[in-house]
């Protein structure tokens, strides 16, 4: 160690130096207000009333989160594919698919979902097929955001250099194969951090399941609001718990983008 | 060497558009036989190169390979494994370690299984002159090693032709010499190689043909010897004296 660090050293009163630069502000803030909040929320008579009978609704809320984003992952990636295909109709199809459920309002397709689509099905098919409540949901919104994703999925396989699928098919693999073991492993890399968002955004418009009478978090928090008439408390306790699932959220896809972006 | 030509072009023209990148071109190579193409660029050479294994499909003509015509054949697949082939830019997968590209297709397409694929990768990677480079990733090789890693994922297929489209025309200049003398080895042990390239020096050592193509027209096809001494065609004389400074 040379003198001049030592005497750098000595001067300070932290045994290590603070890397203002790198320091993550909307965290810090984030948590101090966190902190305020929690504090707040812990000592209030008010706000425990309110969480402990709105916190009902989060199980439902994560439920319908994440089976429309895993249906939704699936129907993205098949139509995702049939975006890029040269199958003629495959290609309509899928281009029509996204069209339309990208036009359409969340809202919409949910409402549709919950008033048109279930009550004749349930009729069509004599009982058979009941979609009521929340299969209804889950539907409405994986559909919807199935359009979304596969053109996430689309844009990430075009992203991906035209010489490696030459290369896989020139070594006699078949399309599939080379999508499968070439180009898709590369492509999925690149839009995990549009797939995480959208499982953000899926988590935040959960709540537009409201509509359908359904007692996730939203609804939980607005019979609150309406038995006890507290809307400051019961709102601010909604926004909380999403905002909680959402940083924790975020948090995640933050880590599992940076372990794919290592390998 | 055999009488019966391994690859067959047979008055083949490609356009993209209204270019013309091949027009009227018929060419037979023989099995071990090594041709050299080379011509200015824009000329139609690696466009000719790719339609033999259909990364670009002829707009007239035939292609015969190994006894399938490639624009009738109904299982392409099947043909291109019979086929090598090395690009300009390596075109390696960068998801995958050397071995693994290596092993890939040998698994999907051939159906070996991993110890053998595994095998025949470190083989051919020993082969190539590196050997202990199997656990690296592409972006941690040099443009050198990653041509030669996608050499040997070529050799693993055990093919009967190789293509090679350029191969050291996106190597700094010490890195050609290594990525040379693998393909010199390879045309001594008597692979068929149709080679697009400008490598004086590999065209010496050797090829067996030169085939000189201009604004996608075959202008001359001749022996090396004949091509450095006295060329027929005056648009070939004009070319080397281009090439060689």
């Amino acid at each position: 160690m040379n003198v001049k660090s030592r005497e750098a050293r000595a001067g300070r009163i932290l045994p290590f130096e603070i890397p203002w630069g790198s320091v993550p502000w909307w965290a810090v803030i984030l948590a101090v207000v966190g902190v305020f909040v929690g504090w707040s929320v812990l000592t209030s008579e008010a706000y425990l009333d309110a969480l402990s009978f709105i916190v009902d609704g989060v199980s439902l809320t994560l439920q319908v989160t994440i089976v429309s984003y895993l249906i939704g992952l699936v129907v993205g990636l098949i139509f995702g594919l049939m975006r890029v295909s040269d199958n003629p109709v495959f290609y309509a199809a899928s281009t029509l698919y996204v069209e339309v459920m990208r036009g359409v309002p969340l809202l919409v397709i949910i409402l549709y979902m919950g008033f048109v689509v279930t009550p004749r099905l349930r009729e069509a098919t004599g009982g058979q097929i009941d979609l009521q409540g929340v299969p209804a949901a889950i539907l409405g919104i994986a559909i919807c955001y199935g359009a979304y994703m596969a053109e996430v999925y689309r844009g990430g396989i075009e992203s991906i250099e035209h010489g490696q699928m030459e290369a896989a098919r020139s070594l006699g693999m078949n399309y599939m194969q080379a999508m499968r073991h070439v180009i898709l492993p590369q492509a999925i890399r690149r839009v995990l951090p549009p797939l995480g968002n959208n499982l953000i955004s899926m988590l935040k418009d959960s709540s537009l399941i409201s509509v359908i009478a359904l007692n996730d978090l939203l609804q939980t928090g607005r019979l609150y609001v309406s038995r006890t008439y507290r809307a400051f408390e019961g709102y601010n306790s909604v926004a909380l718990l999403y905002l909680t699932m959402t940083l924790f959220l975020s948090f995640v896809v933050r880590i599992v983008e940076r372990k794919a972006a290592i390998e | 060497m055999n009488n019966e030509p391994i690859i067959t072009v047979e008055n083949v023209y490609k356009s993209f558009g209204h270019v013309k990148a091949v027009v009227d071109v018929s060419l037979d190579v023989y099995p071990g036989e090594v041709v050299v193409i080379i011509g200015p660029s824009g000329g139609g050479k690696s466009t000719l190169l790719r339609c033999i294994n259909k990364l670009e499909t002829i707009d007239k003509g035939r292609i015969v390979v190994d006894g399938h015509s490639i624009t009738e054949t109904k299982n392409i697949n099947k043909v291109r494994a019979e086929i090598g082939m090395v690009f300009q830019l390596f075109n390696l997968f960068p998801h995958l370690t050397a071995l693994e590209n290596i092993t890939l297709a040998q698994r999907v397409v051939r159906k070996r299984n991993e110890k053998k694929a595994k095998q025949i990768a470190h083989e051919q990677l020993v082969k190539v002159g590196i050997g202990d480079k199997w656990d690296s990733y592409p972006s941690q090789l040099s443009g050198g090693q990653q041509q030669r890693v996608a050499i040997a994922r070529a050799l693993a297929m055990e093919p009967k032709i190789m293509l090679f489209d350029e191969p050291t025309s996106a190597l700094d200049p010490e890195m050609i010499k290594g990525v040379l003398d693998v393909m010199l080895d390879l045309a001594r042990e008597g692979m068929t190689m149709v080679v697009v390239s400008h490598e004086m020096g590999f065209v010496r050592a050797a090829a067996d043909r030169i085939a000189l193509l201009d604004h996608g027209s075959l202008v001359e096809v001749t022996t090396p010897e004949k091509l450095f001494t006295d060329p027929d065609e005056e648009r070939t004389r004009e070319f080397l004296s281009q090439i060689l400074h």
